[in-house]
């Protein structure tokens, strides 16, 4: 597991937060590595001075971070070379998810100048995620953090990921700026049932809110990457689900079907929800097949190599956050390893699974 | 107030119907539906089902709109730039089949080949009017005769396209040392004709068996010196029919498994041997079900290679995949003369191969001008107003239209004109028959059959596909 969160020691604990680059040599915007100690690594921005922990220091080099001397960390917003960044907007959020691995809070930190900021210290070619809570909450600050940053920076790409509640049509005209072709909206959706659906988010009406802003984004031409997240309540019926995707949402550009994070609600509620793919394959199988006699591009996210059945392997991907992945100790020698999504960090076993084992 | 897309049906059992929108959306249902959708009395439970597959209109959200309008969109495909091209080097060849497909001239005759300055004038076409990536099919004739030309123009597009790829239509009568060197690369395919087992092959086309057995041991030559790069298909005459295992058995001896099987065409010198070509014969229909059923029957879930049709393959995937418009023989709009384009011996530029017998037979000249002064427009766009199927009155009452195409090059050599009544013609009753078939096996219940369907798809396990609504 990446860390994401670095202690650091700033010479003047009462000075405001900043976003900066670290880097090798100082620049504008650059927090420049002035001294490199054995234990330490010694950091110049502007007026400010600040040291981490030497291996911390390697590590982060390029990072775009968010450092806050008064909590004495640095968070590393963006990550050099990676493409797994994303963008904390807020942690509110309008729906309350029943497995919902970042659980939301009533309180809000308006960061967008900071964000902002970072998005314009990118590498050249990023794609950046924003997510939260619910990033739309804030939509007319995140629509011009975007229009801003997308019109400085043709460069980069973006990933938000939004329970898409909050559209409406007086937003169509707007999402056809050159800029919203460069989104990509990733849109949770859980089951072809609207009761079903609502009652997985906990939010009445929220289903029928889903439809027409699926509508409203295929008019204006954006980009969709539709995400389902395996339950115990949703999995048998996962091929209707596929037959509506299909029927319905023909013009989303891939549908991501995921297992579970063992994080936030659905860590204590992991007995009750979780579905082990692997005991009973019939209906992943199934809905993959609907989907891709559709040519429906899909792709599985967070499965072990090892836990889906062999015609559905081609369609694993290795991870969709980098930083997340982990491998059981009965991994050690499987020949699959360095293809496979491994497991969250935050349950590193493969008790969870009824057929899981090293492949050899 | 909500309703029912604009549907359109067709009875394909005593009380089976396939129902169908403009966008190609399909679901199969029974005929009391059908009256219940005619007559306005649609239940809740047909409203639920219409809604859950994008058919019910009039909806706050108009998602179902908006999904239909996309999946036409996907149908309506605009034009693309230049990405197929067939060349004919030369109409001279070593053979004279007694159904020609394409005009020929004897091996000795002159002025059939490009000259010098068609050649570059040919060259400085594909460069100017190509696209990133290119197709180039090499017909005739024998194009093997001019081996010199097609390294010229190999040489050219490899330095010019990004990965081009060739394809040689050869009889495969001789592979002398330097054709051998040519078919090794890996860019450079066989596609040859093999009618099935070499009695009908001495028939139709080599007539001794001395020839008969150079062709078959040529065959085997091409296999090893273009591994997985040869593909032969059979022509087949409907008063000669091979028995459809001993026709596979024939191509699996060389490790073909993907058959195109094509009727005897209507084209070229075929017209003058085979006169009653001009309708179609049901009796190809039964024939081409039974090698559908043959194939299937040998798909099991340890065969290798699948055995497929390559055409009805792709029409299951027209039908349920609207963005499926590769196929410049199948689509509506049909797009002549902008993504696919024939130049002949001559430098004349031709839409179809078909286009180009038809000028050849002195039937009608659909030439679009030549290489060295460029495509003729005004030609071009008045032969497109005749390939667009979806208002004609027939087939816009077809489950099937938009998953069908128009061919007015087809329409013109059959019936002299291209507004023929549709049911009355080989291409509706031949692909009516493709599509009827194609709708019984996506929703077949045999094992056997939805195995064959995820291997011609390429889905990870068999699963029943349609919709459907009874």
């Amino acid at each position: 597991m990446i860390p994401l969160m670095i202690k650091a020691s700033f010479e003047d604990k009462s000075a405001p937060p900043f976003v900066a680059r670290v880097g090798l040599e100082s620049a504008n915007n650059t927090a420049a590595l002035s001294a490199e100690l054995p234990d330490v690594h010694i950091y110049q921005y502007r007026e400010q001075s600040f040291s981490v922990a030497s291996d911390m220091g390697r590590s982060m080099n390029g990072d775009v971070i968010f450092a806050n001397p008064a909590t004495g960390t640095l968070h590393r917003w963006l990550r050099s070379g990676s493409s797994h960044n994303t963008l904390l907007v807020t942690e509110r959020c309008d729906q309350l998810c029943q497995m919902c691995s970042q659980p939301p809070r009533k309180t809000h930190l308006d960061m967008f100048d900071h964000l902002k900021q970072a998005c314009l210290l990118a590498e050249p070619c990023a794609q950046i995620g924003f997510s939260g809570g619910e990033p739309l909450l804030f939509k007319h600050q995140l629509f011009e953090l975007l229009e801003t940053v997308g019109e400085a920076r043709p460069d980069l790409t973006f990933h938000i990921l939004t329970n898409a509640q909050h559209f409406d049509t007086a937003d169509v005209e707007r999402l056809r700026l050159t800029v919203y072709s460069r989104v990509k909206w990733g849109i949770p959706l859980y089951s072809d049932q609207a009761a079903m659906h609502d009652q997985i988010v906990a939010k009445p009406g929220a289903f029928a809110q889903l439809m027409s802003s699926f509508a409203l984004l295929a008019h204006s031409g954006q980009s969709i990457e539709l995400r389902t997240v395996l339950l115990r309540e949703n999995y048998s019926s996962l091929p209707e689900l596929a037959r509506m995707v299909s029927n319905r949402l023909p013009f989303i550009s891939t549908w991501a079907i995921m297992q579970m994070e063992r994080i936030g609600f659905a860590r204590n509620r992991w007995a009750d929800l979780f579905v082990d793919h692997s005991a009973q394959t019939a209906p992943l199988d199934e809905a993959v097949s609907i989907a891709t006699s559709r040519s429906l591009d899909v792709a599985l996210f967070n499965m072990p190599y090892c836990t889906v059945s062999p015609a559905l392997r081609p369609y694993l991907h290795a991870s969709i956050s980098d930083w997340k992945n982990a491998f059981s100790s009965e991994c050690k020698d499987c020949t699959a390893k360095s293809f496979c999504a491994g497991f969250f960090a935050w349950h590193a076993t493969l008790a969870d699974y009824e057929r899981a084992g090293p492949i050899r | 107030m909500t309703r029912a897309l604009p549907l359109r049906f067709r009875r394909v059992a005593d009380d089976t119907a396939i129902v169908a929108d403009e966008a190609g959306r399909f679901f199969r249902s029974n005929m009391s539906f059908v009256s219940r959708l005619a007559d306005g009395h649609l239940t809740p439970t047909d409203k639920a089902f219409l809604d859950s597959r994008g058919f019910l209109l009039g909806k706050e959200d108009q998602l179902n709109e908006t999904s239909f309008l996309y999946a036409l969109a996907q149908r309506l495909q605009p034009p693309k730039p230049l990405s197929y091209v067939i060349l004919i080097p030369t109409l001279r060849c070593d053979l004279s089949c007694a159904y020609c497909q394409v005009s020929r001239a004897a091996q000795t005759a002159k002025g059939y080949d490009w000259s010098e300055e068609t050649l570059q004038a040919v060259l400085q076409y594909l460069d100017e009017h190509g696209g990133e990536s290119i197709q180039i099919e090499f017909q005739g004739g024998e194009p093997s005769l001019r081996l010199d030309l097609l390294e010229r123009v190999v040489q050219f597009a490899r330095a010019r396209f990004s990965k081009p790829q060739f394809v040689v239509c050869t009889n495969l009568s001789s592979i002398d040392s330097a054709f051998a060197d040519f078919m090794a690369s890996e860019d450079v395919y066989i596609s040859t004709s093999l009618d099935g087992p070499s009695w009908l092959h001495e028939v139709q086309r080599t007539q001794n068996s001395d020839r008969t057995s150079r062709f078959f041991s040529n065959l085997s030559k091409a296999c090893d010196l273009a591994p997985g790069r040869v593909h032969a298909l059979p022509t087949l005459d409907v008063n000669r029919l091979p028995e459809p295992n001993e026709l596979l058995d024939a191509f699996d001896a060389f490790g073909l498994r993907s058959i195109y099987l094509r009727p005897v065409s209507y084209h070229g010198f075929a017209r003058k041997h085979h006169p009653t070509s001009v309708g179609y014969d049901p009796r190809w229909s039964n024939f081409y079900s039974s090698v559908i059923h043959a194939m299937i029957s040998r798909n099991t879930s340890n065969c290798g290679a699948a055995w497929e049709e390559f055409y009805l393959t792709h029409l299951i995937k027209r039908l349920l995949r609207p963005g499926e418009n590769s196929h410049a023989d199948i689509r509506s709009p049909n797009w002549l003369g902008y993504d696919h384009l024939v130049i002949d011996y001559d430098g004349v530029l031709y839409p179809t191969d078909e286009a180009r017998m038809l000028a050849r037979t002195g039937q009608v000249d659909l030439n679009l001008g030549n290489v060295q002064n460029g495509l003729d427009l005004g030609r071009r766009a008045q032969m497109q107003a005749a390939a667009f199927n979806a208002l004609d009155p027939w087939c816009s009452r077809c489950p099937y239209q938009s998953a069908c195409g128009r061919d007015p090059i087809d329409d013109l050599a059959r019936h002299g004109h291209v507004n023929p009544p549709r049911p009355r013609t080989a291409f509706c009753q031949r692909h009516t028959h493709l599509f009827d078939l194609a709708a019984s096996l996506i929703y077949s219940d045999c094992p056997d059959t939805q195995l064959s369907l995820s291997k011609w798809l390429e889905l990870p396990v068999p699963t029943k596909l349609g919709e459907q609504h009874l």
